[in-house]
């Protein structure tokens, strides 16, 4: 129910949009406290799903000014008016969010990774091994679990490893 | 007490004493080729070991003097090249142990031969904790999705085979990585590349 936007005055309301879109792009969204008793929690609840949908769709469908306002129905001008310049300013942000939410759509993900370069020195098969290795920690989100894959690579491997990557990057480069 | 390079400057180890005299009872000829067996198996190659009793039958060996002899130049021939050892110093000890010149001689030649492969094999089967085996890709540009209707960005998938650190066994990893996170990827994995060619 945006409608329940009106509760604050006008003014208020931008900050409070972009806080929704800040919670649309992955960082926090605002807490009910920050807004004194405006709102119910259920009211509360209800406005930030209803907000966080109306910016996804608005940008996801590549909504005109006109088709937005279809969506905000009975709202009035002021909060209105917000609401668009907030779809417009933070167009791009959201935009980049919903591409990030596309490519969440596949069982697994890589979320972030992380490496580290070793020298091992000494084995219990040669006591002077001096080799260069390479742990690569993949940070994989498989239906909604993280798991970290963790791959030794040496030398050789690591070539192996960055060619073949490299011959994906060109393809990807013609693309964009 | 004793310390010998070969054993990692360490005392040699009784039973390592003991077996030189065995190995000793066959002619000098014999106890290279059998050092040429004991090389195949330090190699992961198959063992003749019929070749092995007939090179061991003059000398009269008994099973457990063959399973000792091929024991002690296994041991020489992997704990001088894990310590690396050069063939000079290594004749010297095992003349000091007590094994006859000729004997040495024949042993420390099929050792120099091999020497630095015999490192490389010792090297690859150093503990490893996991290893890469295979790398599959394919990219593709998405068009279209029920959350963004026009997409028009590329994603790769990409397919991992690794060996796990812990089974030994190939896990198969399928991960799909989007253009930014794949290009930061390759990045930092060419930054590390470049320190660990910089090491050598």
């Amino acid at each position: 129910m945006i409608k329940l936007l009106e509760k604050i005055a006008p003014a208020h309301c931008p900050k409070l949009l972009h806080r929704v879109v800040d919670g649309v792009c992955g960082r926090s969204y605002p807490r009910r406290m920050e807004y004194g008793e405006s709102w119910s929690l259920n009211e509360w609840e209800d406005l930030m799903s209803s907000l966080s949908q109306l910016f996804r769709v608005a940008v996801g469908r590549k909504c005109t000014d006109q088709e937005v306002q279809e969506l905000l129905g009975d709202l009035d001008a002021a909060c209105t008016q917000a609401v668009l310049q907030c779809v417009h300013a933070r167009w791009e942000e959201v935009r980049q969010a919903l591409v990030n939410r596309t490519s969440a759509i596949s069982s697994t993900q890589l979320q972030d990774f992380n490496w580290q370069l070793k020298l091992a020195l000494s084995s219990d098969k040669l006591s002077s091994l001096n080799t260069p290795l390479l742990n690569l920690s993949l940070d994989v989100r498989e239906n909604g679990v993280q798991r970290a894959v963790n791959i030794e690579m040496n030398k050789e491997e690591l070539q192996t490893l960055i060619n073949t990557l490299d011959a994906a990057n060109k393809v990807v480069l013609q693309l964009k | 007490m004793r310390l010998f390079r070969f054993c990692g400057d360490l005392d040699c180890p009784d039973w390592v004493l003991a077996e030189i005299s065995t190995l000793a009872r066959i002619s000098s000829v014999k106890m290279k080729l059998l050092c040429v067996q004991v090389i195949r198996d330090l190699f992961d190659e198959d063992i003749d070991y019929d070749k092995v009793s007939k090179l061991t039958s003059d000398a009269k060996f008994e099973t457990g003097d063959i399973k000792a002899s091929v024991a002690v130049l296994s041991f020489i021939l992997s704990s001088a090249a894990k310590h690396d050892v050069d063939s000079e110093s290594l004749s010297s000890e095992l003349q000091q142990l007590g094994l006859p010149k000729e004997h040495t001689t024949g042993l420390c030649k099929s050792y120099e031969d091999k020497h630095s492969a015999l490192q490389e094999k010792l090297k690859q089967s150093s503990l490893r904790l996991g290893r890469l085996e295979a790398v599959n890709w394919r990219v593709d540009y998405t068009l279209s999705s029920s959350e963004l209707m026009e997409v028009n960005e590329p994603i790769v998938q990409l397919r991992l085979q690794a060996q796990h650190p812990e089974s030994g066994s190939t896990a198969t990893t399928v991960v799909s990585v989007t253009a930014d996170k794949f290009r930061v990827l390759l990045t930092e994995l060419k930054q590390a590349q470049a320190m660990m060619n910089a090491l050598q």
